[in-house]
C-alpha cells in the first residue's frame, strides 16, 4: 500500500468512526422525549403540519440507524449517502431559520424549543459542523471500502487492482 | 517462408482468442460483482426500513401529544388560566414554563404592574403554562407544576389560581434542580387560599398532566417557540431581553 492508499483508508475509517458517532449520539439523545422532538421540527416552520410528527418520531430512528451502519461499515455507501441528504436537510433548515431571523435551538442533540436567546451567534458554527460531516460522508460515498466492515463479508471482494483495472474505474466495486 | 508465417498468424489468433475470452470472462466477473452488491445492498435496506418503520412506531406510541385530556373547569380558550375580567380592554397573553428563569425575570418585572391593571379591570391576563422545560429539573418539575395550577383553577378558581401562580413564580426553583415537591405544591396552594382536602389528590396525581401536554402543543402550534411569549391583544411582543420585554409590556397596558 502507498501513501496516498493509506491516506484514503485512513479517512475513510476516520469519516465512518466520527460521522457514525455523531448520528448515534444524536439520535440517542433525541429519543427520550418524542413529543420535544416533533416541537423542534415544526418550530422550523419548513413542514407541513402533517407530516412533523412523522419526522420528528421518525428521524431519530434513522439517525442512529445511519450511524450504526456506518461504524459496523455496513452498506456504507447507502448510509453515506443518506447522512449527505439529511446533512443537507440540515443546513437548509439552520441556514433558513438564520435567514427568517428565527431563533430557535437547533434540537441538533436533542432538547431544544426553549429560550435560545444566542441562536443567532449559532447557526454559523452548525452550518460549518454539518458541512464538514457532509465531506466526509461525501468521501464515503466515492470510497466506501474500508477495513473493518461487515461490508467486507457481505459484498463482494474488490478487484485485484490489474493493471487493466487501474485503467478503468467501472470495475470499483 | 508461407508455413512461418502461418504459424505466427495462428499465435496471433490464439492470443486474441485468449484475450477475448479473458475480456468476457472479466466481464461477467464484473456483473457477476454487481448483482450480489446489488442483492446484498436491496435486503440491506429492506431490513433497515423495516427496523426503521418499527423504530418509528415505538416512538409515536410514546408520544401522547393531543390526546383527549380532562380540562379544567375555567380554562379559557381550553388552553388558559385566566385573571381579571374578559370585557378589560387589554388582553395579555403569556406563555410561559414554572422552570424558566426568563419567566421569573418577567413576572418580577411585571407582576405588580400587571396586577394593578388587573384589580382596575383593564387588563385581562391569560395564562399558558408549558411543560418544555421537564429536562430542565430532576422531577419534571414544569409538568408538576402546571398541573398543580390547573387543579387549582379547577377546584379554587381564578382568583386562587393567580395567587398561587405568583407564589410558584416567588419561590422559583433552580433550573436544573428537583423543583419544589407536591408537598410544597400543595402548601403554596392552600397559602393561596385553596382548601387543602381539595387540591391535594389532584397534585398528586397529575391529573392535568395530559392537559398540560396538550397546552404545550397547541403553544407549538400557534407558533410559540420559546418562552416567555407575550401577545398583547393578539400581537406577539418581540424582544432581545427580558427588560425590554417586561418594558415594552408595562408600557402598552400603561401599568
Amino acid at each position: 500500500m502507498n501513501r496516498v492508499q493509506l491516506f484514503g483508508v485512513g479517512l475513510g475509517l476516520l469519516a465512518r468512526v466520527l460521522v457514525g458517532t455523531v448520528w448515534v449520539v444524536a439520535g440517542v439523545l433525541k429519543l427520550p422525549a418524542p413529543e420535544d422532538n416533533v416541537r423542534v421540527v415544526r418550530a422550523y416552520d419548513l413542514l407541513p403540519e402533517g407530516i412533523v410528527p412523522v419526522v420528528g418520531h421518525g428521524l431519530p430512528v434513522l439517525e442512529i440507524l445511519v450511524g450504526l451502519c456506518l461504524l459496523l461499515g455496513l452498506l456504507t455507501r447507502v448510509a453515506a449517502g443518506m447522512s449527505m441528504l439529511l446533512l443537507v436537510a440540515f443546513v437548509v433548515g439552520v441556514g433558513s431559520a438564520w435567514a427568517r431571523g428565527l431563533s430557535i435551538e437547533c434540537g441538533c442533540f436533542g432538547g431544544g424549543a426553549g429560550p435560545a436567546a444566542n441562536a443567532q451567534a449559532k447557526y454559523p458554527w452548525e452550518i460549518a459542523r454539518d458541512l464538514g460531516l457532509l465531506a466526509l460522508s461525501a468521501w464515503l460515498v466515492v470510497r466506501p471500502r474500508t477495513p473493518w466492515a461487515v461490508d467486507n463479508r457481505l459484498l463482494p471482494p474488490e478487484p485485484v487492482p490489474s493493471r487493466e483495472s487501474m485503467q478503468g474505474r467501472e470495475t470499483r466495486a | 517462408m508461407t508455413r512461418k508465417k502461418s504459424i505466427a498468424t495462428r499465435r496471433a489468433e490464439s492470443q486474441a482468442a485468449a484475450a477475448r475470452a479473458a475480456e468476457i470472462r472479466r466481464a461477467q466477473e464484473r456483473q457477476e460483482r454487481r448483482r450480489r452488491t446489488l442483492v446484498v445492498t436491496a435486503v440491506g435496506v429492506a431490513v433497515l426500513a423495516i427496523v426503521l418503520v418499527l423504530g418509528y412506531l415505538v416512538q409515536s406510541s410514546r408520544d401522547t401529544t393531543g390526546r383527549a385530556a380532562a380540562t379544567p373547569a375555567g380554562a379559557v380558550g381550553g388552553y388558559a388560566v385566566p385573571a381579571g375580567p374578559s370585557s378589560a380592554p387589554h388582553t395579555v397573553v403569556v406563555y410561559e414554563d414554572f422552570m424558566c428563569p426568563y419567566c421569573g425575570q418577567f413576572e418580577a418585572a411585571t407582576r405588580a404592574g400587571l396586577q394593578k391593571q388587573v384589580d382596575a379591570g383593564k387588563v385581562r391576563l391569560e395564562y399558558h403554562v408549558l411543560n418544555f422545560l421537564d429536562r430542565s429539573s430532576t422531577t419534571d418539575y414544569s409538568t408538576r407544576a402546571a398541573n398543580a395550577l390547573a387543579v387549582v383553577l379547577d377546584r379554587s378558581g381564578p382568583a386562587v389560581a393567580k395567587k398561587f401562580h405568583d407564589l410558584l413564580y416567588e419561590h422559583q426553583p433552580q433550573e436544573g434542580s428537583a423543583g419544589l415537591s407536591d408537598a410544597q405544591l400543595v402548601d403554596y396552594a392552600v397559602q393561596a387560599g385553596a382548601a387543602r382536602s381539595a387540591v391535594q389528590t389532584g397534585i398528586q396525581n397529575r391529573t392535568y398532566e395530559q392537559w398540560v401536554k396538550n397546552v404545550t402543543d397547541q403553544a407549538s402550534k400557534d407558533g410559540v417557540n420559546g418562552t416567555p411569549t407575550v401577545k398583547i391583544d393578539g400581537r406577539t411582543v418581540t424582544y432581545r431581553t427580558v427588560a425590554e420585554l417586561a418594558a415594552k409590556v408595562r408600557k402598552a397596558v400603561g401599568a
